[in-house]
Parts: C-alpha cells; sequence; structure tokens
C-alpha cells in the first residue's frame, strides 16, 4: 500500500441539509482495479465529484499522485460522470476529438485514437453520424472511449455498467480488465455486487456516507468470517426448508429458490449438513464449501441501514 | 490555453455548420437585396398617372390656371418621367355641390374604367382669400401625392393674391424660383459626401443590425450553458478546465460566428452599395434617380466603432445569459428567466431610438457613459453626427469597467451555477454565491 496513487484523508462533504461524505479515509493503490460500493444514496457519486475536482470537499484532504486535486492532472485522468451526457448534434468522431484535446491531445492524434476505439468497440460505421442518431447503449460507449482516450494513469468511472445489455457489458468489462493488466488503475463505483466481486482487486464499501469495509477482497471476506455453503437443488427445494431451519445447524440463508447461500452455524461441521440434506431426499445438484459472496457481505453490512438511505444524493444541491 | 481554443472551436464550428446559421446567412443579404431592389420595382408599377378633376366653382381665370398647371407637372419615376396628373376642368360655378357629388361617386371605383377618377380638387369663390381648397380623393391616404399636389398649387395661389395686390407678373415668376435645400453630413471638419438622409437609415439598420446579434447570440451563449448543465457534460469540462476558461471560450466561440455572420451581411450591403449604379442599371433604373436614393457609404472607422462596441456589448451581455443560464436546468426555466436581461437589451434599442433626433443632447451624453446602452447609443451617434475622440474613448472606457464588473459577477455566479441542481437560486442565494464562489 505504499504507492497509493490517489488517497482520501477524512473527507467530510456536508449538503443543504445532510452529511454526504462522513470522514472518509481510503487509498487506492496504483494499477488493478478499485471498487467503490455502496447502495443508492450512499455517496459514490459526491465521492468520486470531489476526487475529479468538480466540487471541493468541505475537510479532508484528497491526494493525487502524490500531490493535491488540480486540473493540471487532468490530462493523466479519465472520468467518465454517472449522468451520461453528451452534445447531441455533435458528429461522434468530431465529439471525441473535443474531449481528447481538452486532455490535452492534439487533434490529430485525438482523431487517430478516436478511430481506433471506435473500431474496437464496433461503432466505426457510427463517426459520421450525429451522437443523437445513436441508441443510448452506442451513446454509452462513446462517453466511455472519451474517459480513457487520452490512455489515463487512472480511470475513474462511475456506474459504467449500468444501463447496459449483457452483450455491451461484457465489451466495456474486457476493455477495463484490458487496461488493469497494462498496469493502469481503474476506480470505478457500482452497486452491483456480483460485477464488483469478479473484476476488482480491492474494495471499499460505504453506507450513508460512512466506509464500512475496506481492503483486498480475499482480505475482507477471510475477515468476514464464517463457514458458507452453496446449494442447489434438483428435485424438491421444499423439503430442505426445514433442515434448513435448524438454527444449531445453519445461522443463515439467502434463498434463491433452486439455489441457496447459507452460513453454517458456529461449532457445526459441513458434512453435517450434508448428511441431513441427502437424508431429506432434496435432489441435491451443487454442495460446495465457499467463500461468503461480496453480496452477503454487503446485506449483513448495510442491509439494514440501506433499506433507509436518503434520496438520489445527485439531487442534492451545494 | 489549448482547452479555451479547443471549446472556442467547438463552438465555431458545431454553429457554422448548422442549418439555422446558413440559412439565417444567405437569407440576410436576400433581404437586403430586397430592400435595395424594393423601390426601384415599387417606382416602376406606380407610373399610372392621376386622374384628376378640377371642379372649379369659381369661374374666372384661376380654376383654368389651377388645370394647366396640375397637366405640367411631371414626375420623375426611376426609369422615366412621365406626367403626373391627367387633369379634366369642369366648370361649375352656381351648381358646385350637384356636380361635385355626381363626380365623387365616380372616384375610386375601378369598374368605372377610363373614366374612374383618383380625385376631385374643389375650388370655390373663396380660395383665392382664404387659400382653401378641397381635394376629395380616393389617394388622400399617401403622403407623397398630398404633398405633390399642394406644392403644385401653392404657388399659384400666391401669385394670384400677389397679382391682385398690383406685382409685376414677371416679378412673381422670378420670386416663386424654386429654393432647393441639399444635405450632407460633415465630419471630423470634413464633407463626407453623405446625405443627412443616409446617415439616419445607416444608424437606424446598425442598431436594428446589433440588437438581433445581441438577442441571438446572446441566447445562444446560454442556451449552450443549459445544454451542457442539463446533460451533465460539465462535470466532464470542469474537471479539465476552469469555469472561467469554459465561459471564455464559449463566449469568445459565439462572438466570432455572430462576427462571421455580419460581416457576411456587412460585405453584401457594401458590395451592393459600391456597385449600386449597375445593380439598379440591371433592373433598368437610371443612374441619376439611383444617386438620389439615400443609400449610405460605410466608412473604415465607423465599421471600426460599431464592430468594437459590438463585441464589447456582446461580451458584457453574454455574460449575463450565461449566468442565467447556469442557474437554470432547462431550456423552459432558462427562456422564462432571461427577461431582464432581455429587457435591457430591449430598452438599449429604445432608448437609441428616442437619441436619433438629438444625438448630441445631455441624454446622448450621459447614455453613452452606461455600460447597459453604450454599446447601442455611441455607435449610432457616431454615425449621426461627428462624435470627438474624446468622448469615443470614454464611452469605450465605460464600457471596458462596465464589462470587467459584470463578468466578474457572472462568472461566480456560473462556477457555482453549472454545477448546483435543483430549485433556481433566490436573489439573497445568489448573492452568496457571488461572496462565495
Amino acid at each position: 500500500m505504499a504507492e497509493a496513487i490517489l488517497r482520501l484523508d477524512g473527507v467530510v462533504k456536508r449538503f443543504a441539509g445532510h452529511t454526504a461524505v462522513h470522514d472518509l479515509s481510503m487509498a487506492v493503490p496504483a494499477g488493478g482495479i478499485f471498487g467503490l460500493l455502496g447502495p443508492n444514496g450512499a455517496g459514490k457519486t459526491t465521492t468520486i465529484r470531489m476526487i475529479m475536482n468538480v466540487i471541493t470537499p468541505d475537510a479532508g484532504r484528497i491526494t493525487l499522485f502524490g500531490g493535491p486535486v488540480s486540473r493540471s492532472l487532468a490530462a493523466r485522468v479519465g472520468f467518465l460522470p454517472e449522468e451520461r451526457g453528451l452534445y447531441k448534434k455533435m458528429r461522434v468522431l468530431d465529439h471525441l476529438v473535443f474531449f481528447g484535446e481538452l486532455k490535452g491531445l492534439t487533434p490529430r492524434a485525438a482523431r487517430t485514437r478516436s478511430r481506433e476505439w471506435l473500431d474496437r468497440l464496433g461503432l466505426a460505421d457510427w463517426s459520421s453520424h450525429k451522437v443523437e442518431d445513436l441508441s443510448k447503449g452506442m451513446q454509452q460507449k462513446v462517453q466511455f472511449i472519451s474517459a480513457l482516450l487520452h490512455e489515463p494513469e487512472l480511470l475513474v468511472l462511475d456506474e459504467p455498467f449500468s444501463g447496459l445489455d449483457p452483450v455491451n457489458s461484457q465489451v466495456m468489462k474486457d476493455v477495463v480488465v484490458d487496461l488493469a493488466r497494462q498496469g493502469r488503475t481503474v476506480l470505478f463505483s457500482t452497486h452491483i455486487m456480483e460485477q464488483a466481486e469478479r473484476m476488482c482487486d480491492r474494495i471499499v464499501i460505504i453506507s450513508r456516507g460512512r466506509k464500512v469495509v475496506d481492503g483486498a477482497i480475499a482480505e475482507v471476506k477471510r475477515d468476514f468470517g464464517g463457514s458458507y455453503v452453496a446449494l442447489a437443488f434438483g428435485r424438491d427445494g421444499a423439503r430442505a426448508a426445514p433442515v434448513l431451519a435448524d438454527r444449531t445447524l445453519v445461522a443463515q440463508v439467502d434463498d434463491y429458490g433452486a439455489s441457496a447461500e447459507v452460513r453454517l452455524a458456529d461449532g457445526a461441521a459441513a458434512d453435517q449438513l450434508l448428511a441431513r440434506l441427502v437424508s431429506a431426499g432434496v435432489g441435491l445438484t451443487r454442495f460446495e464449501v465457499v467463500e461468503p459472496s461480496l453480496h452477503s457481505i454487503f446485506i449483513a453490512k448495510v442491509g439494514p441501514e440501506a433499506a433507509t438511505a436518503p434520496a438520489k444524493e445527485e439531487l442534492v444541491h451545494g | 490555453m489549448d482547452k479555451v481554443w479547443a471549446v472556442i472551436r467547438r463552438e465555431f464550428i458545431s454553429r457554422v455548420q448548422s442549418r439555422a446559421f446558413v440559412i439565417s446567412t444567405i437569407l440576410g443579404p436576400l433581404l437586403m437585396g430586397a430592400l435595395f431592389m424594393m423601390p426601384i420595382l415599387l417606382a416602376k408599377r406606380q407610373t399610372a398617372a392621376r386622374h384628376v378633376v378640377v371642379l372649379d366653382g369659381a369661374g374666372g381665370d384661376f380654376g383654368r390656371q389651377v388645370a394647366d398647371r396640375l397637366r405640367a407637372e411631371m414626375r420623375d419615376t426611376v426609369t422615366h418621367t412621365i406626367p403626373r396628373y391627367r387633369v379634366e376642368y369642369v366648370a361649375a360655378a352656381g351648381r358646385l355641390d350637384a356636380v361635385r357629388d355626381s363626380l365623387v361617386a365616380l372616384t375610386g371605383l375601378r369598374k368605372a374604367g377610363p373614366g374612374a377618377l383618383d380625385g376631385v380638387l374643389v375650388l370655390w369663390d373663396s380660395t383665392l382669400a382664404t387659400g382653401k381648397m378641397q381635394y376629395d380623393g380616393a389617394n388622400v391616404g399617401s403622403p407623397n401625392d398630398m404633398n405633390a399636389l399642394e406644392r403644385a398649387v401653392r404657388p399659384l395661389v400666391i401669385g394670384a393674391r400677389l397679382e391682385r395686390a398690383g406685382v409685376d407678373p414677371d416679378v412673381v415668376a422670378a420670386a416663386q424660383g424654386k429654393v432647393e435645400l441639399r444635405t450632407e453630413r460633415v465630419s471630423q471638419g470634413k464633407l463626407t459626401g453623405q446625405s443627412g438622409d443616409a446617415s439616419f437609415l445607416l444608424a437606424y439598420v446598425m442598431s436594428f443590425m446589433l440588437y438581433l446579434a445581441l438577442l441571438l447570440y446572446g441566447m445562444q451563449v446560454m442556451s449552450s450553458v443549459v445544454e451542457e448543465k442539463s446533460s451533465r457534460i460539465v462535470e466532464v469540462l470542469v474537471s479539465s478546465l476552469t469555469p472561467f476558461q469554459l465561459l471564455m471560450g464559449k463566449v469568445i466561440g459565439v462572438a466570432s460566428v455572430a462576427l462571421l455572420q455580419l460581416s457576411i451581411w456587412a460585405g453584401t450591403a457594401m458590395v451592393l452599395t459600391t456597385y449600386r449604379l449597375q445593380v439598379a442599371g440591371a433592373f433598368g433604373a437610371s443612374p441619376r434617380t439611383v444617386s438620389d436614393l439615400p443609400i449610405p457609404t460605410v466608412s473604415p472607422a465607423m465599421l471600426v466603432v460599431f464592430l468594437g462596441f459590438f463585441v464589447l456589448g456582446f461580451f458584457f451581455y453574454s455574460a449575463m445569459y450565461a449566468a442565467v443560464g447556469s442557474m437554470c436546468n432547462s431550456h423552459q426555466e432558462a427562456q422564462q428567466s432571461q427577461t431582464p436581461v432581455t429587457l435591457f437589451v430591449a430598452a438599449g434599442l429604445m432608448l437609441m431610438f428616442s437619441l436619433l433626433g438629438e444625438p448630441n443632447g445631455t441624454m446622448a451624453h450621459v447614455l453613452s457613459l452606461v455600460p447597459f446602452f453604450a454599446p447601442f447609443v455611441t455607435p449610432v451617434r457616431y454615425s449621426l453626427s461627428p462624435l470627438p475622440w474624446s468622448e469615443l474613448l470614454l464611452s469605450v472606457l465605460a464600457m471596458v469597467a462596465g464589462l470587467v464588473v459584470v463578468v466578474w459577477i457572472a462568472a461566480r455566479i456560473y462556477r457555482v451555477g453549472i454545477l448546483s441542481y435543483g430549485k433556481k437560486p433566490r436573489l439573497a442565494e445568489l448573492a452568496r454565491w457571488v461572496r462565495t464562489a
């Protein structure tokens, strides 16, 4: 953790009426994918806006590349805001070139790279169309390109996958993973835990403006503790109910109908549960001792609070 | 600076490529050409002589004299010279009212064919003594026709009276020789070769162009701000350049579009006026009449003053429009909120009109020093009457000072406004933005 590319120390942001970010400290190491997780209204977007110097914190310090946040660092950072917006009347290629220039590229370089990226993301045929002619998913890809066109060292993506279909989502995921492999740092926010679990090296979970979890994924899972078993039923899931309801054996069930993730009670062993399920005749198709999923950690840490989270943070002005 | 340049270029190119710009740029010169050709074409069309009856209720020489005089009146049209009137003389002493009624019944009737009258000029017994006569006509609404009629008849009345008083007819004729007042504008102690009509027209057209350009392009700055704000593009922008750089780039970009359009228009106007003889000739007008048309020539100095004040005024007002845009979340909201700014622009135009009559009065002096109105008042004063350099300079200085203050305030509102969503701020809140930004 010595070489943090981005560090927040005791950052506070208040808006009229409430505190959106409360004493947040975190460090993003250089390289890899960093997840900023939290339910809606947790303060993710506010945090990212402060990192991007769109708004300034009321207290605390943000250190980027070892110095204070400043616009002179714009060329080293790429930013995809949560709210998607492009100039509707501009042509796709012109639009990308404009954003590239704002990040310090020459028009010629911006043009060449834009073409390459449009090609790679399957938008080559659309480069001379106006933005308003594109579908929402295509516009999102254009905006995604504009964030990484200048090959930034740090890429900040606010909810990059929201609103994308699985195919486009996959394409964008591949790009992000690829960038991380090249040694760049990606910080992205999401409230979709499965995605974060598969992609991130490190995560921070915030809830109502406070940090509740911080660390490498493996660490976080280990620290969360408990033994977990993933189950799937072939024939008759209903027969499993009495077994799973036995509190001496099972502490908690995350039931999905045909499958479930359970946390074993303290002192209970996995083979005891296996024996009971087999004798109940539930037709097991899967029985696997697993680490806790990020999802269950998330629910356990922020579940009760998330339900009462304030309205969408973006609507609050400051 | 490269980034500001990128913003300027984006604003410029995306606007110049738009259909609205192309259409309005072409429409402008077309309209100008139409304005130039209109008098020629209209003059060509109205060549029919007025059919007038001189109804003489007095008897004697005077009625005949009037009729002869009218017959001799000629009218210069752009293309040729024709008699102004087709005159019939009717002596009606003693039965004036009855004849008058029957003639009036024929007046203005198209279906009466060649017998239709344009009007009846009634002379009474008392006309010579009182100077009163009556014209009943279909064309009394035309100031041109009425002036021409009065001009033709007046010397006859005066002459007849003088002769009656015993003055030698030759003396009367000589005394009634034509008096002609030609006007020519003096500027900086030099004759400009320009008539008073022409400089009035120039001032009028210029201030209108200024008004339209300020309004149209100022609004464009505003809607560009609203677009960036409502689409949140502004978040990406302000993470790469300061709000002030963004504001400057935007205003300069839109200003260059406005200047481009104005120069295309001004260029067309200059070509039209420089080659007016050839252009008018192509429409069949004679050179002499064209040179009488009140068409102004634009001197380079005047162009500099006009464009200089346009640029200052544009920055002044578009900074305000940008501030208004930054407070609003949608185009509709912005449309409602821009009224105060637009009122100032409109007031500037109104005040300018009120000064046309007295371009060097106290009011004019004071208004040239008020930044809100100087962009309208000063160039118009400059075109109407010579303006000392000291006064011109003072007006520019006042304008620059006002500009600095307005841009300072507007930039602060803009900086906070573009990132604030939700309810529009009240005045107290705005003041806080300006203080704390």
